[in-house]
C-alpha cells in the first residue's frame, strides 16, 4: 500500500533522510538509545529486545515541502526549485518470540533526493531535475543477552530508482534523460545497553550500500541532425553510494515524565568520491566522471519527551547537520547546506494500545556561496524545508 | 496546553510558505555614468553573424546585451539599433549579396551528404537583397549602436563613408556624415569601442592578397594610431567613461583553423607514385637552381601543394612557383571543398594564394595585431578607459578553451559555441561571453558592479 505513494524525497545532509519513525522525528530524529517500539528496527535493532509489549506495529509518513533559492555569483539572476512534496514512509512490525528472542521486519526509505529546477534555468547544463528514491526491506532478529544488554541485526535488501534530466548545449530543448533501477544488500546491527534504570546507551551501524544501475535507459532529445552521432536511445551504467552510518546515543529518564536523548551520527559520506556514467553506445563521447569528493559528516542531535498524562506525550528536539559536500564540487543536483533543524512532536493515545504520532520538522539551510568548478558554475544557495508527519502505532 | 502546541506547530508550518530569500548582489555604477550608452565598432559590434546582418543577430550583439545589463546601473531610454527587418538578412560575399547561412545538409561532388553551413535562402534575388541593404532607416535614428560591418578605424572618421559602405549608408543621418559625426545626436555618457579587426582581417581573409594592413603611422584617416586617437576624442567630447577592446589574434579564429594544412589523404600507393612522378621534374629543377623546395607525397595525410609567388626562382627558369604548405601555415575556410575533393586541388593543381595564409603573411598579421594592441592599451590608459583584453581571452579559447556554466567555449568551428557559421563572427552565446568580458573590465576599472549575462540563456550554432 505504502509503496504506491509518490516518493520523491528531499533530504538532510547529502541525500539521506532519517524520517523513520514519527516519535523519533519529534525528538530531533534520535533513536539509537531509545526504546520507541518497532521503529528500533531502523534506529537500533538491539533495542527491539526491550519492547514493553509482545507485538508492536507502526507505520507513518512525512511530507517534505522544500524550497531552494539560488543567486548566481556576479549577477542578480535568481532561480528557485519547484519541488513537489515528497513522502518518505515507514512500516514496521515486531514481536517477541520468547524472553530472549525478538523478530521484526521493516520497510523504510532512508535515502532520497528530489530537486526540480526550471528546464531553462542558468544551471540547466548541470541539472534540470533529479529524483532518487531508495526503499529498504529489513528482516531483523534481536537477542537479549541479559536484562541490560540487547543486540540485534537485520539484513537490508534495498531497491532504488533514479531519474536525472540535464540540458545539453545543442539547442534550447536538448536534454539527456537518464532513468535506472538498482537493487543491493547490506545490513543494520546495533547494541542497546541499559546500565541503570534511567540510563540507556546505544550503538548502531548501518552498512554502506552501493546502488549500481545497470543498463538504465538514457534518452537524448537532440536536433535531428545529431542523431547520426548520438543515438536517441542508449543504455547507461552508474553507481551511487548510500553511505555507512555509525550512530552513538545516550538517553536519560530525568523523571517519570521527562526523557532526554542525545546522539551523534557519523555518516561516512567520504565514500562518495565521484559520480560516473558509462554508456553502452558512443561511450567515447558520453562517458563522464564527475567529482563529488564528499567528506564524512558528524551530526549532533538532542531530543526530549514529556509525558503530560496517559493520553498525551509532547516532544521537541533539534540537530545540526553539516554539509558533506566539497566546497569546489557543490552541484545543484543535491543542494546540501549546513542545516539547523528544530522538531516538535505530539502523541495521542485515544484508546488503549493505539497511538497517533504527529511530528513536525523545520530545516533551515544556512546560505552559502558554492561552486562546481569543473563547470565554472557558482552562486549562493539557501534552503528551507517543512516536514509534517503522521504515524500510527499499535501494540499489545 | 495541547492546543497551544498545535498552534505553535501551525506557525512553524507557516514559516515554510516563505521561500528562502537571497539578496546578495548589489548593483553599482561605481564612478562611471551609464545614463546614455553608445557602442561603436565593426561587424562584431553590429551583431553581424552567419555571414549576414539580420535582426535576431543584431539583437544578440554584445552591445545590446551590455545595454540591457547597464539598465541595472542607471542606463535610461531605448538602446536604438538600426535593424535589418529580416531574419534571413543580407551579407556581402564579395561576388554578390547573400542571405545569412544556417546549418543544413549539403551534398559534395562525391555524392556524400553532410552537415554544413548552407544559405538560409539561396533563391533570394540580388535586387531584393540590395533593397534590404540600402533602404535607409536613418529616419528612426539617432542610433545607439553604430557598429558598421566592414569598417576599419580610419573609416569611422571619413565623411560620406555611407556612400562607400551601405552598411553605414543605410543608417547614416546624411550623405556626408561620418560614423563619429553620429555621436553628437546621442551624446553618450558611456561608450564602448571595438575597432581595428578589419585593419588586418581583410588582408588575412583574402590570403594576404586582397587588402593591405593599415599602417600604424600616418595622419588621422590613414594611420591606425592617429585614427584611433581621433575616434576616442570624438567620444571624449561627450562621454566621461567607456571601454575599449583590443584585437584578438585573428589567425586563431575558425576561418583559419578549420581546414587542416594536410587535408590531402591518399590511400592508394599507385596514386602516390603517380603524383610523385608528376613532380619529379619540379624536384630536379629545384635541385638544379639550389632551392630547398621539394614536393613529395606518401600514404596518409599530405600537405597541400600551394602557389607561392615569393619563391625566388631565377628569371627564365621554367619551374612553377609552387610548394607544399608547411604545418604552421593556414588554409582558409573559403577554400572550395569540392575542388579539394574532386578537382585535384592541392595535388595536381596548386591551391591559389587567396586561400592560404603563408608563414610570412601570418607574421605580418601577428605583428600588426601586436602593434595595434599597443596603441589600444596606451590609448585606454591615456583616456582612462576600461580595456577588454580580447586577445588574451582568444588565446584561452584557442588553447583548450574555457567553461562557463557548463558550456565549453573554444575556437572550434560550429562545435566551439563562440563562432557562428561564417567562422569569423560570434554566436549569441559567444556574444554573451564577450559581454561578460566587457562587464568584468568595466567593473574593475570603475569600481562598478554590473550583473553578468547568463550564457546559457543564449543559443550557440543552431543545428537542424
Amino acid at each position: 500500500m505504502m509503496t504506491a505513494l509518490a516518493i520523491n524525497f528531499a533530504f538532510a545532509g547529502g541525500y539521506q533522510v532519517r524520517l523513520q519513525g514519527n516519535k523519533n522525528t519529534g525528538m530531533g530524529l534520535t533513536g539509537t538509545a531509545l526504546n520507541m517500539g518497532s521503529s528500533s528496527i531502523f534506529y537500533n535493532p538491539g533495542a527491539l529486545t526491550m519492547m514493553s509489549q509482545k507485538l508492536d506495529f507502526s507505520l507513518g509518513a512525512s511530507a517534505i515541502l522544500s524550497n531552494v533559492t539560488f543567486e548566481k555569483s556576479g549577477s542578480n539572476y535568481q532561480a528557485q526549485t519547484d519541488n513537489k512534496p515528497s513522502t518518505p514512509f515507514y512500516v514496521y512490525g515486531a514481536g517477541k518470540i520468547n524472553d530472549k528472542w525478538s523478530v521484526g521486519i521493516g520497510i523504510y526509505t532512508p535515502y532520497g533526493s528530489a530537486s526540480v529546477w526550471d528546464d531553462n534555468w542558468a544551471g540547466k547544463l548541470l541539472i534540470q531535475n533529479i529524483a532518487l528514491r531508495a526503499i529498504f526491506y529489513q528482516p531483523t532478529v534481536a537477542y537479549k543477552i541479559n536484562d541490560k544488554i540487547g543486540i540485534g541485526a537485520g539484513l537490508v535488501y534495498a531497491t532504488g530508482k533514479v531519474t536525472i534530466e540535464k540540458g545539453l548545449n545543442y539547442s534550447a530543448t536538448s536534454k539527456a534523460t537518464l532513468e535506472g533501477n538498482a537493487a543491493s544488500i547490506g545490513f543494520n546491527a546495533g547494541v542497546y545497553f541499559t546500565p541503570t534504570e534511567k540510563l540507556a546507551v546505544g550503538i548502531d551501524y548501518r552498512s554502506k550500500i552501493n546502488m549500481d544501475v545497470k543498463d538504465g535507459d538514457a534518452t537524448f532529445t537532440l536536433p535531428s541532425a545529431l542523431y547520426n552521432t548520438l543515438p536517441a536511445d542508449n543504455k547507461f551504467d552508474a553507481s551511487l553510494p548510500l553511505p555507512a552510518n555509525l550512530d552513538f546515543g545516550v538517553s536519560y529518564k530525568a523523571s517519570d515524565k521527562l526523557l532526554l536523548s542525545l546522539e551523534l551520527n557519523w555518516v561516512m559520506w567520504g565514500t562518495y568520491d565521484s559520480l560516473k556514467f558509462t554508456f553502452k553506445e558512443k561511450g567515447e563521447l558520453l562517458n563522464s566522471s564527475n567529482p563529488r569528493l564528499y567528506k564524512d559528516s558528524f551530526i549532533p542531535r538532542f531530543g526530549a519527551q514529556y509525558k503530560l498524562n496517559d493520553m498525551v506525550c509532547l516532544r521537541a528536539g533539534g540537530y545540526y547537520d553539516p554539509t558533506p559536500t566539497n566546497e569546489d564540487y557543490f552541484t545543484p543536483e543535491t543542494v546540501s547546506l549546513n542545516t539547523i533543524a528544530f522538531t516538535l512532536g505530539l502523541s495521542v493515545t485515544p484508546v488503549k494500545n493505539l497511538t497517533i504520532d504527529l511530528s513536525y520538522l523545520q530545516l533551515s539551510g544556512i546560505k552559502a556561496e558554492k561552486s562546481y568548478t569543473p563547470d565554472n558554475f557558482s552562486g549562493t544557495f539557501k534552503s528551507t524545508a517543512a516536514i509534517p508527519g503522521l504515524g500510527l502505532s499499535y501494540r499489545f | 496546553m495541547k492546543y497551544k502546541i498545535v498552534v505553535i506547530a501551525l506557525l512553524f508550518v507557516g514559516m515554510w510558505a516563505c521561500k528562502p530569500e537571497l539578496n546578495e548582489f548589489k548593483a553599482s555604477k561605481g564612478s562611471a555614468d551609464f545614463s546614455v550608452y553608445m557602442s561603436a565598432g565593426n561587424s562584431l559590434t553590429a551583431g553581424y553573424a552567419d555571414g549576414a546582418l539580420y535582426k535576431s543577430g543584431q539583437q544578440g550583439s554584445y552591445a545590446n546585451l551590455l545595454a540591457k545589463q547597464f539598465e541595472q546601473v542607471g542606463r535610461q531610454g531605448d538602446f536604438k539599433i538600426p535593424f535589418v527587418e529580416s531574419e534571413d538578412g543580407v551579407g556581402n560575399r564579395g561576388a554578390g549579396l547573400v542571405t545569412k547561412m544556417k546549418m543544413g545538409f549539403s551534398t559534395d561532388c562525391k555524392g556524400t551528404t553532410s552537415l554544413a553551413p548552407v544559405l538560409a535562402n539561396p533563391n533570394a534575388s540580388q535586387a531584393e537583397l540590395f533593397a534590404l541593404l540600402t533602404t535607409s532607416v536613418a529616419a528612426n535614428g539617432p542610433y545607439n549602436n553604430i557598429g558598421v560591418p566592414g569598417a576599419k578605424v580610419a573609416h569611422l572618421l571619413a565623411p560620406g563613408y555611407g556612400t562607400l559602405n551601405p552598411f553605414f549608408g543605410r543608417f547614416a543621418s546624411s550623405a556626408t556624415a561620418s560614423v563619429v559625426s553620429e555621436i553628437a545626436a546621442v551624446s553618450p555618457t558611456f561608450f564602448t569601442l571595438w575597432i581595428g579587426n578589419n585593419d588586418v582581417l581583410g588582408y588575412a581573409t583574402s590570403g594576404g592578397i586582397g587588402d593591405v594592413i593599415t599602417p600604424i603611422d600616418g595622419p588621422p584617416g590613414q594611420g591606425f594610431a592617429a585614427s584611433y586617437e581621433a575616434v576616442l576624442q570624438s567620444f571624449g567630447q561627450f562621454a566621461s567613461s567607456g571601454a575599449v577592446a583590443n584585437i584578438p589574434d585573428i589567425t586563431s579564429i575558425p576561418f583559419f583553423t578549420t581546414v587542416p594544412y594536410n587535408a590531402i589523404v591518399l590511400t592508394d600507393q599507385s596514386i602516390v607514385d603517380f603524383i610523385n612522378s608528376q613532380y619529379a621534374a619540379y624536384n630536379q629543377g629545384m635541385e638544379l637552381v639550389g632551392l630547398p623546395y621539394r614536393i613529395n607525397f606518401s600514404l596518409g595525410q599530405n600537405p597541400m601543394v600551394i602557389a607561392d609567388n615569393t619563391i625566388p626562382i631565377p628569371d627564365g627558369v621554367p619551374i612553377p612557383k609552387i610548394r607544399q604548405i608547411k604545418s604552421g601555415e593556414l588554409v582558409l575556410l573559403s577554400i572550395p571543398q569540392d575542388s579539394l575533393k574532386c578537382a585535384y586541388w592541392g595535388t595536381a593543381k596548386a591551391v591559389a594564394d587567396q586561400y592560404i595564409l603563408t608563414e610570412a603573411e601570418i607574421a605580418n598579421v601577428t605583428a600588426a595585431v601586436t602593434a595595434y594592441n599597443q596603441v589600444i592599451a596606451v590609448a585606454a590608459e591615456t583616456h582612462n578607459l576600461a580595456l577588454v583584453d580580447a586577445n588574451a581571452n582568444m588565446k584561452k579559447l584557442a588553447s583548450g578553451g574555457i567553461r562557463v556554466d557548463g558550456v565549453t567555449f573554444t575556437n572550434a568551428f560550429v562545435t566551439g559555441n563562440v563562432f557562428s557559421t561564417d567562422g569569423v563572427h560570434l554566436t549569441p552565446q559567444g556574444n554573451a561571453l564577450v559581454a561578460n568580458y566587457f562587464i568584468d573590465a568595466i567593473n574593475a576599472k570603475y569600481n562598478a558592479n554590473i550583473p553578468q549575462v547568463n550564457v546559457t540563456e543564449y543559443p550557440a550554432v543552431v543545428l537542424p
